[in-house]
């Protein structure tokens, strides 16, 4: 027992050398406590619910209403010849005080028969549990025997995880050995997701279940439970990273968890947080700190102590080794009194007092803020050439400077000052600092940033010459305003310190300043259609018109003097029916040009075509025939001999 | 040099209207003034421009098409070349030119716009 206490420890001690980086990203607040508890508090309807509702509720550690109107309800819903419900009457009777069920001996010869390896896991933990609860005898060494034989022939995590609950109720004195080597078995079939999660693909009440399966066996026996410290804080993570639950038996899954988590013998994963932003000044000077187990319950032997707290911007070491005192509740640390600058520090506390602390170790970001104030603000009017002496003026924070001050273009406005800690004197450089000119009458606001030199004064100097594009060459008063913020301030600064009157040169006449006219609806476009080529003039194309007939005029004429004549015309009818037709299609191009499209010219242009050539032929044949005597004599006469 | 120049024309346009007959005749005022048609739809496309240009286009080929169907026909009925075209009568020259010519028109009316 005790080498197996000190071979824990010094396990635990490795791995805490090992610096683990992991810390609990989820858990129960009180506040899902209660919602867990509000849900398990339901009215239950039959034997099944009651048992989760019971039991569940006894775990968190709250207390159950009216033992006796639940020990009545399980007695009359009790079902002696059914194993389930057995099993459900007697684990709730045990939870609530003063409730003895009366069990037969028929209902103890059909539990002892249940736990055989031809049952079902289910079947053979509700019988050893039911057996347990209600105090009746039992043979261990069989029940392991049922069980390694069940565990072969159902290999899932649901019946794994039964047989490790169900070996947990069995005696010491069995051979437990096989069946806590599962626990090993079983975790590599955890899914680590991101590094983060570790559960089951099971599901969230597989993983619970497993996890309080696991504790409540190894606390049995007294051995630490195969699992490493990051593999812990994983498996808290992914049981309590959903806050609502979906059915009774998985809010039972994690009330059960949370409880095994937070009551081991080997691991207590530590919760440690602030409440409110955690962040310290000189009105608020103690850093406090809640110190719980998983279900956010205080742990009351808890030391917690600051192994080291650096300035993440120096990176120098402001404390070592300070502990916290411990204050109704609350972990407390005065960290003022070590005097601290403003910004922001990261602590490494550490949680001892107990070896079975798991991520124990935790880095925490603190802040600590001050109060801003300005201090010797001057405002001068200097000449650009130096020659007229600088009139400087102090103005005091929070009121403003009496006369206004006129800079021309000739001349430069300056302002100089300091920003110190009002605590501690120090001077400051915070993020934000800007001089604001704000020009009463358009409306015109111009910001500029104001910089600080190497012994941390602020300068600021507005070259009216140069500036003037900012200023859109608009004279006129202005006013200053000196801004002032920072994430580590607490009282950021927004002054008005005096007026300023500007002259710039090539002034345009005042125009109120327009917002950026960016969102507004732009001009209409209107749609310019493509413009018709110029025509030429109605003359010149009537000239040209006459123009292109007068040579059919000159033919005319031509042909009239060559003695073309119409005297062969006969009046035949295909004569006749071919000059129609040719005259028709000469019509019907016409008529094309102005009416008609390709197709019904095409179909037009056919029958007239068709009769055309009809005729046409006809009448060309006639002439041939009509030709070819004249030829003959024409070419007989060529032959007369010549005598 | 413009001498002979001229004698040449003046010899030419002897024998031309002393030998060819008086059909080629007709048919060659016919391409006059095809001819003279043509360069003055030319003309206009210079002087005022382009504009509508498909009827321009229409009307040049027209009457360059029509040209080189007149220079066919002409070719063909000519009685000199008659041993070159032995199988094709002047009626037949002359129907072919009619149907030529109608295919010409449809085109030419399709493009005018």
């Amino acid at each position: 027992m005790d080498r197996s206490r000190l071979f824990g420890l010094f396990l635990f001690s490795l791995a805490l050398a090992g610096a683990q980086a992991l810390t609990p990203a989820h858990y129960l607040s009180l506040s899902d406590v209660a919602r867990l508890q509000s849900l398990l508090n339901q009215q239950f309807t039959d034997l099944e619910s009651a048992y989760y509702s019971v039991v569940g509720l006894t775990k968190l550690g709250a207390t159950v209403h009216d033992h006796e109107g639940v020990c009545r309800f399980l007695k009359s819903q009790l079902d002696p010849t059914d194993v389930n419900s057995v099993f459900f009457a007697a684990e709730t009777s045990q939870a609530i005080s003063g409730c003895e069920i009366p069990v037969s001996n028929e209902t103890r010869d059909i539990l002892l028969a249940a736990v055989s390896e031809d049952s079902t896991m289910t079947q053979i933990h509700r019988a050893v549990s039911a057996l347990r609860s209600l105090g009746l005898a039992l043979a261990s060494q069989e029940v392991v025997g049922a069980l390694t034989g069940r565990i072969s022939k159902e290999d899932n995590v649901m019946a794994i995880t039964l047989a490790l609950q169900t070996a947990a109720r069995l005696s010491k004195q069995a051979e437990l050995g096989g069946i806590l080597e599962e626990i090993e078995d079983l975790t590599p079939r955890l899914d680590d997701l991101g590094g983060i999660y570790l559960q089951f693909e099971e599901g969230l009440e597989a993983t619970a279940l497993f996890v309080t399966a696991a504790y409540s066996l190894s606390d049995h026996v007294d051995m630490e439970p195969p699992l490493k410290e990051d593999q812990v804080i994983q498996l808290v993570n992914s049981i309590f990273s959903k806050k609502s639950w979906d059915s009774l038996a998985e809010a039972f899954s994690v009330a059960s968890a949370a409880a095994a988590l937070s009551n081991n013998r080997f691991h207590v994963p530590v919760i440690v947080s602030a409440p409110g932003p955690a962040t310290v000044s000189h009105s608020q000077p103690t850093l406090q700190l809640l110190v719980t187990d998983v279900m956010s319950q205080p742990l009351a032997m808890a030391n917690v102590l600051v192994e080291s707290a650096y300035a993440v911007a120096s990176k120098s070491v402001i404390l070592s080794q300070a502990p916290f005192t411990l204050n109704d509740g609350v972990f407390e640390l005065n960290f003022m009194s070590s005097k601290p600058t403003s910004g922001y520090y990261q602590f490494t506390v550490a949680v001892t007092g107990d070896t079975r602390l798991v991520a124990n170790h935790v880095e925490l970001k603190v802040k600590v803020s001050t109060e801003v104030s300005v201090t010797s603000m001057d405002l001068s009017v200097v000449d650009k050439d130096q020659s007229i002496g600088t009139k400087t003026t102090r103005v005091d924070y929070p009121s403003k400077g009496k006369s206004s001050f006129t800079a021309d273009s000739h001349q430069n406005f300056a302002m100089s000052f300091q920003l110190v800690d009002t605590n501690t004197g120090v001077e400051l450089t915070p993020h934000q600092t800007f001089v604001k000119l704000h020009n009463q009458k358009t409306g015109q606001e111009v910001v500029f940033v104001a910089e600080p030199d190497s012994k941390s004064v602020y300068k600021f100097e507005l070259d009216t010459a140069e500036r003037k594009s900012e200023f859109n060459s608009i004279s006129g008063t202005y006013s200053l305003h000196l801004i002032v913020g920072d994430a580590t301030l607490e009282n950021p600064i927004l002054w008005n310190v005096a007026d300023v009157v500007l002259k710039f040169v090539d002034e345009e006449a005042p125009v109120a300043v327009q917002p950026k006219t960016l969102y507004m609806p732009k001009p209409e476009i209107q749609h310019l259609f493509r413009e018709p080529e110029k025509k030429p003039s109605t003359v010149v194309s009537n000239t040209f018109t006459a123009l292109i007939l007068s040579p059919l005029l000159l033919l005319l004429i031509l042909w009239l003097k060559l003695g073309a004549n119409m005297s062969n015309f006969s009046f035949t009818p295909s004569t006749v029916l071919f000059h129609a037709g040719h005259a028709a299609m000469l019509g019907l191009m016409y008529v094309y040009w102005t009416h008609l499209n390709m197709f019904q010219t095409l179909k037009y242009l056919a029958i007239i075509g068709g009769l055309t050539f009809l005729a046409g032929n006809r009448m060309l044949a006639q002439k041939a025939v009509k030709r070819f005597p004249a030829e003959q004599s024409h070419r007989l006469a060529q032959y007369r001999p010549v005598c | 040099m413009s001498n002979s120049v001229i004698s040449v024309i003046s010899r030419f346009l002897e024998e031309y209207t002393t030998t060819t007959p008086n059909k080629l005749k007709v048919v060659d005022a016919y391409l006059l003034y095809i001819l003279l048609t043509g360069a003055l739809q030319f003309l206009y496309c210079l002087l005022v421009g382009t504009f509508p240009f498909n009827s321009f286009l229409s009307g040049f080929i027209s009457c360059v098409g029509a040209f080189i169907l007149g220079v066919c026909l002409r070719i063909q009925i000519n009685p000199q070349n008659k041993g070159d075209f032995l199988s094709i009568s002047p009626e037949r020259a002359f129907a072919d030119f009619l149907f030529a010519h109608t295919v010409l028109h449809l085109v030419v009316m399709n493009f005018i716009g």
